[in-house]
Formats: C-alpha cells, sequence, structure tokens
C-alpha cells in the first residue's frame, strides 16, 4: 500500500496541456458563441432564446454537479476521493462566472420581453389566463429576475469558498481549512438544494407553466449528478492520458466514480424518472399529463425512447459489471457516452412544450393529437444548427474556465490532510 | 496521520488529519469476542431485560386479544369508516415498514459507502427491520376481513382462475414487502453464521453447542469459507440496496397513483423513502441507547457512532422537511383549488394538531442536531429519536386521514377517530416488536462479531508496514 505521492511537479501542474485545453475550449466557444450569434435572426428570436436556456441548463447542470460533489466530500468526510476533488472543483469554480450567463435572460425578461421563452412573462396572455394570474405572485418578470440575481450570488459564494479553500490549502497546508470547509459543507448543501430546486423550477418547469411536479428539482439533480460523473470522468481520463496525476489517480479512482455514475446518473436518473413519469401517468389528470403529451408526440416519441434505451437500459447493463469501471478507456468512452445522453436529456426537458391555450382549449386528448398531426398546433419540435452552436459555445467556455481554473494550482490537493488514505485506496 | 490513543473516552473528535478508532478499549480479537458474547453467555441477563421482557409480554397478548376480538366480531371494531377506509392499519403498516429500512440501509447501502463504523450497529439494526416488518406485515394481514383468506394476497394458480388486481399497487406491496423481508432475512442469517459459530465454540452446555451449531450450518472459518461468505455478502448488499429504495416507494405508490389531493405527488417516492430511513435510525437510537447502557456495549457503539446517527437522522429529517415544503409550494404553484385546500386543510384544518405534531416532531427537532453539544448528549438523543418515532407515526396519520376525510366534495366529508381496539392493537405491536428484540438480544449475537474484528487496526495487513495508517 503506498501512499506517497508519486508524481513530477509537471505531473501534477496542467502546464502545457492547459494551454491546449483552453485552446479547445475557447475555439469551442468562439465557434459556438460566433455562431449562434450568427444565426440569431435568421433563427428567429424564440428559437434562439430557447437554444440558449438549453445550453444554460446543461453547463449550470455539470458545474452545479461539480459544486455538489465537493461539497459532499466534505460532509462525510471523504478520504477515496481527495485526489479527484481537484476536477470538480476546477467545474464548481466556473460558478465563479457563470452568473454572466444569466444576465441576458435577465435583461430579456426584466426588459418586457420575456415572452419570447416564457408564457407566464406574457401579459396579454396571463390577462386573458386565469390559472397564470393565480401563479403570477411567484411567475413574474420582477421575481424571477431577482431569484436568478440570487441563485448567480449564493453559487458564486459557495464556489469561492469551497475551491479557494481548496486551492490554499495547497500552499500552507493548514489543516484548520479542511475544518473549516467540514463545518460549513452542511450549510453549503442547504444553500445547494434549494437553489438548486428552485432553479430548475424557474428555468425548466415554468416554460410549461400550468405544469407541476413535487419531484422536479430532484429530478435535475439526477441529470447534474449525470453530467458531472461523466465530465469529471472524462477530464481525468484526459489528463491521465497526457501523462498527468502520476499515481495519484489510478484505476481504482475511476472504478470508484463509474460507480457513481452507474448510482446516481443512470440507476437514481431512472427511479426518479420513472417515479414521475409513472404517478402522473397512472393518475392521468390532463394538466399533468400535458407536459409528457409533447414527449410521446412526433419526433420525441423516438427521443423519448433514446432516454430510456440510452441513458438506462444500455448504460446499466455495461456499468453494472466491474471490469469496464476498471479500465480507463473503457470508462471514459461510456462518460463520453453519458454526456451525450445527458445532452439529449436536457434537450428533452427544454425543448417540447405545448403553448397553454392548445392544452386548455382541446376538448380531447385526440382533438389535441389530431391539432399537433394536422400541424396546427406545435409541440416545439424545432431541431435547428443554433442549438449545436449553443451548446458548443457555452460547453467551450465551461471547459476552457476550468482550465482557467486549474492554471495555476495543482491538480490535485496535494497538502489535504487526508491525501494518503486516496492514494492507499483499494477497491477490494 | 497518527490516531487517538484507544481509551480515549468520548471518541468523537476528529481532526481533519486523524480518523478515530471505529471501537475503542480492544486491541485484541478474543477481548472483543469475550465482551461480546458475554451478554448471550452470562447466566442472567440484567433485571430491566426481565421487566421489559415481561412489559413486551403482556403487551403481546393484548395483541393476540386484540386480533381475536377482531376476527371473531369484524372490522367494524375498529374506527375504519367511510370515507376514511384506511384508518389505524394503514398507518400502523407505513410506520412499521418505514422502520424496517435502517437495517437493510446499514448493512447494504453504508457497506457499499464503505462506512466502516457501521459494523457496530448494523446486526441489531438488521435485526429490528425483520421484527418491524412482522409487525408492519401484520396490519393488512388482518385488515383484509376474512384472515383465513389472507393467501389470497398472493397470486396464486386457482381453479376459479381468480386473481388478485395487478394494476393494484397494494399487489405490488405484498411484493415488495415479501422480498424485502426475505432478502434482510437471508442477509442478517448470512451475516450470523460466523458468530453462531463463534457462540457454538465457546458453548458450555450441549444443547446450546447443538442449536448454535445447528445454525451455523458447519461454520469452520476456514481461507473458502470466509471467501465463499464475503462474496455472498457483497452480492447481498447489493441485492438488498435497490430493495431500500423499492419497498418505501411502492408503499409511497399505495397513495400517489390515486387522484386524490395530498396523495397524489410525485415527490412522495424518494420523500417516503427518505422518511423510512429517518424513522429507522431514529428507532435504531431508541434501542441502541439503552441497550449499550445495560449490556456494557459502549466500547463498540461509542458516542460516535450516536453522532454519526444523529447525523443521519438531520439529514433525512431536513429532506423530509423539504417534502413537505416542496408539497406545500407545489400546491399553491399548480392553482388547483383542492390541491391547495388539501395541504392548508392538513395545517388548518380538524386535524391540525396532528399536523403540527409531525411537524414539530419531523422537521423541527431534528434540527438540534446541528449542535454537536446536542449529539453528544445521551438523553437529548434519546428524547429526540422518541419524538421522531412519534412525529413518524403522525406523518402517516395526517397523510392517511386528512386527504380521505375531505376531500373533493363536501357532502362526502367524515370524521374520523380511532377506537379503543385501534389503540390497543397498535400498542400490542409494540409488544410483538420488543418480544422479538429482547430474545434475539438474549440468544443471538448481539454486535457482528467477526465483522467488527474485520475494521480493528489488528486486522489490517498493511498495519505494521504504515504505522500511522493503520486507521485508513
Amino acid at each position: 500500500m503506498n501512499t506517497t505521492l508519486n508524481a513530477t511537479t509537471e505531473q501534477l501542474h496542467l502546464g502545457a496541456m492547459g494551454k491546449k485545453f483552453t485552446g479547445v475550449g475557447v475555439t469551442l466557444a468562439v465557434i459556438g458563441v460566433g455562431g449562434t450569434l450568427a444565426l440569431a435572426s435568421s433563427a428567429g428570436a424564440e428559437t434562439f432564446w430557447r437554444a440558449y436556456l438549453f445550453a444554460v441548463s446543461a453547463a449550470f447542470a455539470i458545474c452545479l454537479g461539480g459544486l455538489f460533489f465537493t461539497i459532499l466530500q466534505h460532509i462525510v468526510r471523504a478520504g477515496w476521493s481527495v485526489t479527484v476533488r481537484r476536477t470538480a472543483e476546477g467545474l464548481a469554480a466556473n460558478l465563479k462566472w457563470m452568473w454572466i450567463l444569466l444576465v441576458p435572460m435577465i435583461v430579456l425578461v426584466w426588459g418586457g420581453n420575456g415572452h419570447l421563452l416564457y408564457e407566464w412573462a406574457d401579459t396579454d396572455l396571463v390577462a386573458h389566463d386565469y390559472l397564470l394570474q393565480k401563479k403570477a405572485a411567484y411567475l413574474n418578470p420582477t421575481f424571477w429576475c431577482i431569484r436568478m440575481i440570487a441563485y448567480g450570488a449564493i453559487w458564486a459564494v459557495l464556489a469561492k469558498f469551497f475551491v479557494g479553500h481548496s486551492i490554499a490549502q495547497d500552499a500552507d497546508g493548514n489543516v484548520s481549512r479542511s475544518s473549516a470547509m467540514q463545518m460549513l459543507a452542511p450549510i453549503g448543501i442547504v444553500l445547494y438544494a434549494l437553489t438548486q430546486t428552485f432553479a430548475a423550477i424557474d428555468w425548466i418547469m415554468s416554460l410549461q407553466p400550468t405544469w407541476f411536479s413535487t419531484m422536479f428539482g430532484v429530478y435535475y439533480f439526477a441529470v447534474s449528478c449525470t453530467g458531472c460523473f461523466a465530465t469529471m470522468i472524462i477530464l481525468l481520463a484526459v489528463l491521465k492520458n497526457g501523462g498527468k496525476l502520476g499515481n495519484a489517480v489510478n484505476t481504482e479512482h475511476f472504478h470508484d466514480l463509474g460507480k457513481m455514475l452507474f448510482a446516481f446518473g443512470v440507476v437514481f436518473w431512472a427511479y426518479i424518472g420513472f417515479s414521475q413519469y409513472m404517478l402522473i401517468w397512472y393518475a392521468n389528470i390532463p394538466v399533468e399529463t400535458g407536459w409528457f403529451f409533447p414527449r410521446q408526440m412526433g419526433e420525441y416519441f423516438y427521443v423519448s425512447w433514446i432516454l430510456i434505451i440510452g441513458h438506462f437500459m444500455l448504460p446499466f447493463v455495461v456499468l453494472v459489471s466491474r471490469w469496464p469501471k476498471r479500465f480507463p478507456g473503457v470508462i471514459a468512452a461510456i462518460a463520453t457516452w453519458m454526456v451525450l445522453m445527458f445532452l439529449v436529456d436536457v434537450y428533452w426537458l427544454v425543448m417540447p412544450v405545448v403553448p397553454t391555450d392548445a392544452l386548455i382549449n382541446s376538448e380531447t386528448n385526440d382533438a389535441l393529437v389530431a391539432a399537433v398531426e394536422a400541424g396546427e398546433v406545435s409541440i416545439g419540435w424545432n431541431p435547428h444548427l443554433i442549438q449545436l452552436t449553443a451548446i458548443a459555445g457555452v460547453l467551450g467556455l465551461v471547459l476552457a474556465g476550468w482550465a482557467f481554473a486549474l492554471r495555476r494550482c495543482s491538480l490535485v490537493p496535494v497538502r489535504d490532510p487526508r491525501l494518503p488514505e486516496a492514494l492507499a485506496f483499494e477497491n477490494l | 496521520m497518527t490516531t487517538l490513543p484507544v481509551d480515549n473516552p468520548m471518541n468523537v473528535d476528529e481532526s481533519p488529519d486523524t480518523r478515530a478508532p471505529l471501537i475503542i478499549g480492544h486491541e485484541s480479537f478474543d477481548t472483543v469476542t469475550a465482551e461480546i458474547c458475554r451478554v448471550n453467555e452470562a447466566k442472567k441477563p440484567p433485571r430491566a431485560w426481565y421487566i421489559a421482557m415481561a412489559m413486551s409480554v403482556s403487551l403481546l397478548g393484548l395483541l393476540g386479544c386484540m386480533v381475536g376480538y377482531l376476527i371473531f366480531t369484524g372490522v367494524g371494531v375498529w374506527g375504519n369508516n367511510n370515507p376514511v377506509m384506511w384508518g389505524f392499519p394503514i398507518v400502523n403498516f407505513v410506520f412499521w415498514v418505514g422502520i424496517g429500512h435502517a437495517g437493510t440501509l446499514i448493512s447494504a447501502i453504508l457497506f457499499l459507502f464503505r462506512q466502516k463504523w457501521r459494523t457496530s450497529i448494523n446486526r441489531f439494526a438488521e435485526a429490528m427491520t425483520i421484527f418491524a416488518v412482522i409487525c408492519a406485515g401484520l396490519f393488512p394481514g388482518i385488515h383484509i376481513g376474512r384472515v383465513w383468506l389472507a393467501y389470497w394476497l398472493f397470486p396464486i394458480p386457482n381453479q376459479m382462475d381468480m386473481w388478485p388486481q395487478f394494476r393494484s399497487p397494494l399487489l405490488w406491496d405484498v411484493f415488495a414487502v415479501s422480498t424485502y423481508f426475505t432478502v434482510s432475512l437471508l442477509f442478517w442469517y448470512v451475516g450470523l453464521i460466523p458468530d453462531l459459530a463463534t457462540l457454538r465454540d465457546r458453548a458450555t452446555s450441549k444443547i446450546k453447542a447443538f442449536s448454535y451449531g445447528l445454525f451455523s450450518l458447519g461454520w469452520r472459518g476456514s481461507m473458502r469459507h470466509w471467501h465463499r461468505y464475503e462474496r455472498a455478502y457483497l452480492l447481498l448488499a447489493a441485492l438488498a440496496t435497490p430493495l431500500v429504495l423499492s419497498v418505501h416507494s411502492v408503499v409511497s405508490f399505495d397513495f400517489a397513483v390515486s387522484q386524490l389531493p395530498g396523495w397524489h405527488t410525485t415527490i412522495f417516492p424518494p420523500y417516503f423513502v427518505a422518511g423510512a430511513i429517518f424513522s429507522g435510525f431514529a428507532m435504531v437510537l431508541t434501542l441502541a441507547i439503552p441497550a449499550r447502557e445495560l449490556w456494557g456495549l459502549k466500547n463498540f457503539i461509542t458516542l460516535r457512532h450516536l453522532e454519526n446517527m444523529a447525523k443521519i437522522v438531520l439529514l433525512t429529517g431536513s429532506m423530509v422537511g423539504y417534502a413537505y415544503g416542496m408539497e406545500f409550494f407545489i400546491a399553491w404553484y399548480s392553482g388547483e383549488l383542492y390541491e391547495s385546500f388539501a395541504f392548508v386543510n392538513r395545517a388548518f384544518g380538524q386535524y391540525a394538531w396532528a399536523y403540527w405534531i409531525m411537524v414539530s416532531c419531523n422537521v423541527i427537532t431534528p434540527q438540534i442536531f446541528w449542535f454537536k453539544a446536542c449529539r453528544r448528549n445521551i438523553w437529548v438523543l434519546f428524547v429526540a429519536s422518541l419524538f421522531v418515532n412519534i412525529g413518524m407515526w403522525f406523518e402517516r396519520f395526517v397523510i392517511t386521514v386528512t386527504s380521505l376525510a375531505q376531500d373533493f366534495l363536501p357532502s362526502s366529508w367524515g370524521w374520523y377517530e380511532p377506537t379503543w381496539v385501534d389503540f390497543v392493537t397498535f400498542l400490542g405491536s409494540f409488544g410483538l416488536f420488543m418480544t422479538l428484540f429482547l430474545l434475539f438480544i438474549r440468544y443471538l449475537p448481539v454486535l457482528a462479531i467477526a465483522e467488527i474484528k474485520a475494521i480493528m487496526p489488528a486486522a489490517d495487513p498493511h498495519a505494521h508496514d504504515h504505522d500511522e495508517e493503520a486507521h485508513e
């Protein structure tokens, strides 16, 4: 059992590799953001904003997952994860600037054009809709913008605290930093749980303002677990492949991250998704089934099946065995697949929407189906290049931000008091 | 890294660069064996055991009388009425099933999470699980009216070609609970085998040697035995893990698949699971605190174990609080008249007292565990655990009764009042639970001897190469 860190300074720093990461990230970001802006006028404002929301929801899911992982390790005083924690911290560090991504949406909603994205921000519609009026105390532009500012600020503060102390500990090796993080982690997780829940409601659930599900915050949490754990595995595999990290991250850590991906990103996700669907399907109350209606129609029908098979069944069968998790190449390939599925999932959450008018005014389900088939009612199926450029741009920013956050510090918390445990750790 | 001295009486203060020992006061394996086996090998149990046993058996007798009275008279002896068709029986069923969750969580999920402190509490938490599920199974069994036809709950091929309703979550419950019971029992038994062999080897009478020998299945402690044992244990842990989630999820479906306001809400499955773990850990605390005092197990169930459990109680209690809050928020957000009414009525209607007992016991009480002083005070822990048990019973009462008593049409509203038979039957179920539990403490190894040895520094093959990390 080896408890000493066998890695050169070069192996423990991004160095030249950081430039590559930044290069790829910035290139993606420039192409993505540039492409999105170029396509914006031809795609139309509504398509642009929906694509923007899709990209933002996905990027936040990954980085919030990183924040969750970091805080969780302090709460449970984990030993095994010390060497992989910095990777998650790099993702969480993005939250320090990602509030900027919320600014355009705040400007949009505050400026009175929120109806391009959200029906509840459409004053004409609200004036005629009893339900939307009842919800207006929560779903109104002012309060929505205040909430966005609050989320952005809380996440930035949490990220600054947990990432900052961890990186500072590399230099001073001060054990009291670990104690401080341990002490505040429970409060951090409470803040995280509440903000993440309401962010999911505000960004995504309120797209179809008549619909509601108490499970929705938990679902977005499961989504962010998938995105974050898969991203962490890919980043670590790339680092490892580039000769970084020495003995700090080994088969055992990939194995354990694979278990996390399996448990939270595959099984827990499926459990939450199934429970939400099954209860709504079984009770069959129109106001609730309205959300699943477009997701079982037209092209989205196939997207739903892609999720069931590609996000649950296939990865379940593959990841349940021990060996795929123990080969960095194999687990990285699976993680890449899971990131793809994660993006499909966010797309599936954000894109399909039936206008409230159509939902309320259809006499029967069959009438609504007929109206959709006749093309009178849109279910939001609108694949457009701008969605690709938006997600590429934002993920490029996340990657560049990750590399920027880790540009000077070590890739492993080298003076974390529990580092020897992570090095000695074995899956027996 | 350095380790704390082994005789550190508190065993709770752990700075980030140390790991506190998991058990205290023992350097070698044989003192561990001796200290745990003392519970079973003592000539007489402590006087408190006799008093508790007398009370438990009396309550068990009362339960028998009540069940007999019920069978001879009919379900009318209960307070169940129209519209509250489900009264105490379902409330008690869910209460007991919930308690039955901690054992498997500790033995399976904490095992997979490598939480080694679990070894000091897993054995009796698992035992508690099994006894709680037995108590739970009793209530639907006697609620069906004609108890002699209870086997109709199972889809048994028959010449009348009559089948249970496969679309009913009540039938899924039959499958979920019986699977859970079977796997928990197997898990418990597999874990017991090496320890039963220990008791067999130490037995002083032929009867003891024979009976422990019979159930230890010829265990000799050979390498091959251990190898198979560990594999079986890991596989059972992996099988039991989804069951921890599935059982209470299915129990929550009993309510949530309906269209009834207050029952039909999508967060029910994880919310019920969190609540179950919450109540289960509270019951483990309620039982562990007196047990460690009476049988001198404080070296094994240290203050740190109790503190860890308090933290889990705080976590799951807050999750339950999150669910209450989310239900309330969404009931308002939905804009649905009946949804909002159901929740406002819970808080301010005719059953408001039950609702506020629930909130104060389940959400407010655990918040004291934010403070170290409360987590480390035995009396506070014990009283809080009782409050949580009470609160979780009331949670099921609130969910079941308020939603049924007042739903859509005011003309069909009603008022539910349990009868004395309801109360005494519920009280009697504690007799069943405690009788089984006390017998377990007396005759079976109350802590997992072999597993505790495995987490001692002496069991670490590298302990001598790297002394500083003996407590990995």
